[in-house]
């Protein structure tokens, strides 16, 4: 006999929106029990494809195989019923329902009209088991709110795999919002799923997670398909290339002079955490925290930003202590990029100039009146600074791209000038390009004698930019050490060891 | 520019239905004067809507208000005095509307619904349960005018106070935190923009456009009456999305708002010059409101 | 596309309801369609029994007398801003003429004055107006009518006794003057006594309910302290009666009451009310009509029209003529 034949076929796919053409003559084959990994900037057209292959957008151009059979579902309920399942990169889960209730959500076994809850457990316990031994602690009648974000992403794909058809899983950046254990514990259970013959396209910005996971890889660019072959034939630097479209500057490593002290933290303790954490971060230097998921990062960047109640201990900002809130923290020259671009950071349906200039908006005033000639000046200032691709200063933050939408949310700290950047996951979910940009423009930032406190689930990238790093555990940070001295095995052992 | 098209829609319309007399200046003066009462209140509601908040507690505070008005001028204060009483008694319970909702943390809906009721009982108790008749003093000049009573100092008011507003909320930073709030509110606390301080300067600033518009209902009537303007929280909200204002915040226009309220006084009068019958009326308004709003959704989708 | 939208989705909502309103009055050979009279009539609700007899009538006579006549009440049952607004609207339309029966006496008169400046003769019904540029008045004699509450009350109490009268509420010019005309009429016989005139019922029968509990035992009406009750309109007749039954004073204790509702009715019927003053609103409306039409066509027209009332009773009650009262032919006039 051949070999078997493709669980699924994409001959020439596009798709245009208004007039741009997103996807341009993008062809893809998939074999049963692979997992496909589909890589590429943002912008580069991963997510359309992903969205016609799940049934909620039609292709204008080509052709979808499923199993030999032609595949053009009318919506993401008849892919489903094909068995062509997608997981989103924001979960979609009903947090007021139990785990169990959300897994059969949409196809909840009946008994004479009514729910069948022995039938539904049973269905929601088997779905689980799919995934292997890392589901074994979940209860399921806990509330989908109670869980852990990592918890709530093997929920969402046990709904997944709750259709005893799927043949063709989708997983849009799933490890955006996982700590390194749990990342590790899903790309275990995508191992498991292979076995079963499951089909995995897995889309992610981390060549890291290609390389541990995934045998196949489909790079597209600006919309179009640029090459597709077997990861292990290839290198990280090929493949960034290939994503890129040209060289591509990896981040240069710092040194900094270290100035005068510009932060101290005095045994500052918050709710739950931080738990007695003290520091200083001094006038162009660059400060690292590492750590896993919930270890307390995100909350001592909050609580010295005033956004989250201090319980003890002292904030120091050069020689002011003052009150703690958001509003008195910039005034005094610190600034928070969030970790939540979408909900947090920027207001996705205003302009790039409304949420750049937001938080300082005096300059802007002429007899007392916002001057929209000086906000577009300012804003089209920082447009070309950091080199941020939309149509305007006047555009929706929410159009444009991750990165690009990160460069908006960063130059709203440029615009406001602090002295003390905090920033949270500064490059989650953005391309390599823009990544790169944001780490150049860090260095750049110490050089001109600012001080960056920065959070990173992302170990290289704390040891490229970072002169010192200290790592963070159940909400208690260790010693800050000069970064030239670690290893991501170094630090990884400290944040997860015993 | 969809609430223009759709007013100018059902305009032409009533026009053609009703030639002899829709179109006359007498007609549209006319409409103008009876929209100047909604209208400001919706200016008001604009704010609170872009906020993200809801008031539904105008209509009792515009009866509230002509009550304490009719009230100032019975016990023999003036005409001034009295306006600025009843404005401050309606910004206060604005003031009182935005504290609930910034400081205690409970949804506007609940507060605006228990102050709805409230502000209808005050009303009432302070009116004996009737109508309150006083010497107008010069006030009912407002909405009737003097000789060349073809557009009121009420009507002219209403459209400088649209104008002002507008101005605020585009080139002054509350207007600009109005918006950022409505649009993400963490995002503005995150940008050092003072929330709690500003929810509770919208809900005063509304509440004091209640206490204006409840002034220029004095007006009209000439008596303070307890029961007036039931539901017109309902109207002001109509005419903010007619006007393109989303209920979820951030979105919303004052011109936008006016050219609803003016639409919404369109239909009214437009059905009483056709002669159709209050049950007629009633459904046609209320399908105008969601065809225009859901055609303006779909094309800006 | 959009603007199309609208008026087809609007014309056909506009054409399926109101065609046949439209076309409801008979077209005549007479006169230029220019030459009509378009009446236009107010009410102050459109919902109440009384508003719709007032309306058939107005019908009636409008067809007689062969004009256009349009009803539109305010789109709230007794909303004062839009009784206004209605007011300024028919004038800004140059209607041929207005009558208005007013929910307050002040708040209308500007608009009033306003509709007869630029021409459009105003005809006010059912209740007054203070001062204003008006055609006529066009209502019930109310001191007349308590007049003849009175007088019954006089017949039911042949050897005099304790007469209590509930009044309304303050401020009620109508009900006000049904009481003083029932007390001027009973003070003329020496031999009733009124024990208690100065308690109000309120708005509602709810209210006027719990003051007539408090007033019957204030009275001691159980040992014999009232002999006969007076109230001056609907709710606080039905409220009375309440009260009454309750106490068990029901049939005992004479009640004359005002205005017909079901279960006045009924308490006519069982003995419970002795008698009921009843307005006639379907003479009303005609004669509102009858007025304005006088006026437009160069008649005289009296300032003060009284459409009457009559007492109903349990001997009566079968009678053709009060039937008609009681039950008035609305189908034949309103079409429904």
């Amino acid at each position: 006999m051949s070999a078997p034949p493709p669980r699924f076929v994409a001959r020439s796919v596009g798709k245009s929106f208004g007039g741009t053409r997103v996807l341009d003559d993008v062809s893809l084959e998939l074999a049963p029990g692979s997992v496909h990994a589909v890589l590429g900037e943002n912008g580069a057209g991963k997510s359309t494809l992903m969205k016609i292959i799940a049934g909620v957008e039609r292709p204008d151009a080509g052709s979808l195989e499923l199993e030999g059979v032609a595949y053009a579902p009318a919506g993401p309920l008849a892919a489903r019923a094909r068995g062509v399942v997608i997981v989103h990169q924001e979960l979609s889960l009903c947090p007021h329902l139990t785990v169990a209730d959300n897994i059969v959500l949409g196809s909840e076994p009946r008994r004479f009209g009514w729910l069948d809850d022995n039938a539904a457990t049973e269905r929601a316990r088997r779905a689980l088991g799919l995934l292997g031994a890392s589901t074994a602690s979940l209860r399921l009648d806990a509330r989908v709110a109670e869980l852990s974000a990592a918890e709530q992403q093997l929920v969402e794909i046990a709904r997944a795999l709750a259709h005893d058809t799927c043949r063709l899983l989708i997983l849009d950046e799933p490890t955006s919002s996982l700590g390194h254990a749990d990342a590790e514990r899903l790309f275990a259970t995508l191992g498991e799923l292979s076995t079963r013959g499951i089909t995995t396209l897995y889309v992610t910005h981390f060549l890291d997670e290609v390389r541990r996971v995934a045998d196949g890889y489909t790079v597209l660019r600006d919309g179009r398909h640029v090459e597709s072959g077997k990861v292990q034939d290839r290198t990280n630097d090929a493949l960034v290339t290939a994503m890129a479209g040209g060289a591509v500057q990896l981040e240069a490593r710092n040194e900094h002079e270290a100035g005068e002290v510009l932060l101290t933290l005095r045994n500052l303790s918050g709710v739950r955490s931080p738990r007695d954490v003290s520091l200083e971060l001094r006038r162009g230097e660059v400060l690292g925290i590492a750590g896993l998921m919930g270890s307390g990062r995100t909350e001592l960047l909050r609580a010295v930003f005033g956004l989250d109640r201090v319980k003890s201990g002292e904030i120091r900002v050069g020689a002011a202590a003052g009150p703690a809130s958001p509003a008195a923290r910039l005034a005094q020259g610190v600034g928070l990029l969030s970790e939540d671009r979408a909900h947090e950071g920027l207001a996705l349906a205003l302009s790039i100039e409304q949420n750049l200039t937001l938080s300082r908006l005096r300059p802007l005033l002429r007899h007392g009146l916002l001057s929209p000639k000086r906000e577009h000046a300012v804003a089209a200032r920082f447009i070309e600074r950091l080199g941020i691709r939309a149509r305007g200063p006047e555009q929706r933050v929410g159009e444009l791209s991750g990165g690009n939408q990160q460069k908006v949310a960063v130059a709203r700290l440029l615009h406001h000038d602090v002295d003390v950047l905090l920033l949270d996951e500064p490059t989650r979910g953005i391309d390599v390009r823009s990544r790169g940009e944001i780490h150049r423009l860090i260095s750049e930032l110490c050089g001109a004698g600012k001080t960056v406190l920065i959070v990173s689930s992302h170990l290289d990238e704390l040891l490229a930019v970072c002169d010192r790093i200290a790592v963070m555990k159940k909400g208690v940070l260790g010693a800050a050490r000069p970064a030239r001295g670690l290893s991501e095995r170094a630090l990884l052992e400290q944040a997860a060891g015993a | 520019m969809g609430p223009l098209a759709a007013l100018l829609a059902v305009y032409a319309l009533f026009c053609a239905l009703a030639p002899a007399t829709f179109l006359g200046a007498l007609n549209l003066a006319t409409m103008l004067r009876q929209t100047a009462v909604v209208a400001v209140t919706s200016l008001g509601m604009t704010f609170v809507i872009l906020l993200g908040g809801i008031d539904l507690s105008v209509g009792s505070g515009v009866a509230l208000t002509g009550v304490v008005v009719a009230r100032a001028l019975q016990s023999g204060a003036g005409a001034l005095s009295a306006v600025a009483i009843g404005v401050l008694v309606a910004a206060l319970a604005g003031a009182l509307n935005g504290a609930l909702t910034a400081h205690a943390k409970i949804t506007p809906f609940i507060v605006t619904l228990g102050s709805m009721s409230v502000l209808r009982g005050v009303a009432k108790g302070l009116a004996g349960e009737q109508k309150i008749d006083a010497e107008p003093r010069g006030l009912e000049t407002l909405m009737t005018g003097g000789a060349n009573a073809l557009m009121p100092s009420g009507v002219w008011l209403a459209l400088a106070l649209a104008l002002l507003g507008a101005v605020v909320l585009h080139y002054t930073v509350f207007g600009r935190h109005v918006v950022a709030i409505g649009s993400n509110v963490q995002t503005a606390r995150l940008c050092g923009v003072p929330v709690e301080r500003v929810i509770l300067a919208v809900y005063a600033l509304a509440g004091a456009l209640t206490g204006v518009a409840g002034v220029l209902e004095f007006s009209t009537l000439t008596v303070g009456d307890p029961t007036d303007s039931l539901g017109l929280e309902l109207e002001a909200i109509a005419a903010v999305v007619i006007g393109g204002g989303s209920l979820a915040g951030g979105q919303g226009s004052i011109a936008g708002a006016m050219l609803g309220a003016l639409l919404m006084t369109v239909i009214k009068t437009g059905c009483t010059h056709v002669g159709l019958p209050n049950w007629v009326q009633e459904i046609l308004t209320g399908v105008i409101i969601v065809v225009a709003v859901g055609i303006d959704r779909f094309r800006r989708r | 596309m959009r603007r199309r939208l609208f008026a087809l989705a609007f014309i056909a909502a506009a054409l399926a309801l109101g065609c046949s309103k439209r076309s409801a009055p008979a077209p005549t050979a007479s006169g230029t369609p220019a030459a009509r009279l378009r009446l236009a009539m107010i009410p102050k609700g459109t919902t109440h029994e009384f508003w719709k007899s007032v309306h058939a009538g107005a019908v009636k006579a409008s067809r007689e007398l062969d004009v256009d006549l349009v009803w539109k009440g305010p789109l709230k049952e007794d909303d004062l801003k839009s009784q206004i607004d209605l007011v300024q609207s028919f004038t800004a339309q140059k209607v041929s003429g207005i009558a208005l029966a007013p929910l307050n006496d002040k708040a209308l008169v500007a608009s009033v004055n306003a509709a007869a400046a630029t021409g459009v003769p105003v005809v006010i019904l059912d209740s007054a107006l203070s001062g204003g540029n008006i055609v006529s008045f066009v209502a019930t004699d109310n001191r007349a009518a308590g007049g003849l509450a009175g007088e019954r009350a006089a017949e039911l109490l042949p050897n005099g006794g304790k007469v209590v009268v509930l009044r309304y509420q303050e401020g009620s010019a109508s009900t006000h003057e049904r009481e003083q005309g029932f007390l001027e009429r009973v003070k003329a016989h020496p031999g009733l006594v009124v024990v208690s005139d100065n308690q109000y019922g309120g708005p509602t029968t709810e209210s006027a309910f719990t003051a007539s509990e408090s007033l019957l035992l204030a009275q001691n009406a159980a040992g014999g302290g009232v002999n006969l009750v007076f109230a001056p309109n609907e709710s606080t007749t039905f409220g009375m009666l309440l009260a009454l039954e309750k106490s068990k004073l029901a049939g005992k204790v004479h009640l004359v009451g005002f205005d017909i509702s079901d279960k006045l009715l009924k308490g006519v019927q069982t003995g419970e009310i002795d008698a009921l003053v009843l307005q006639n609103p379907f003479k009303m409306g005609e004669l509102t009509v009858h007025a304005l039409v006088d006026q437009l066509r160069g008649k005289t027209v009296p300032k003060r029209t009284d459409t009457g009332a009559q007492i109903l009773d349990r001997k009566n009650l079968e009678q053709p003529e009060i039937q008609a009262l009681v039950k008035p032919d609305l189908a034949r006039w309103l079409g429904q």
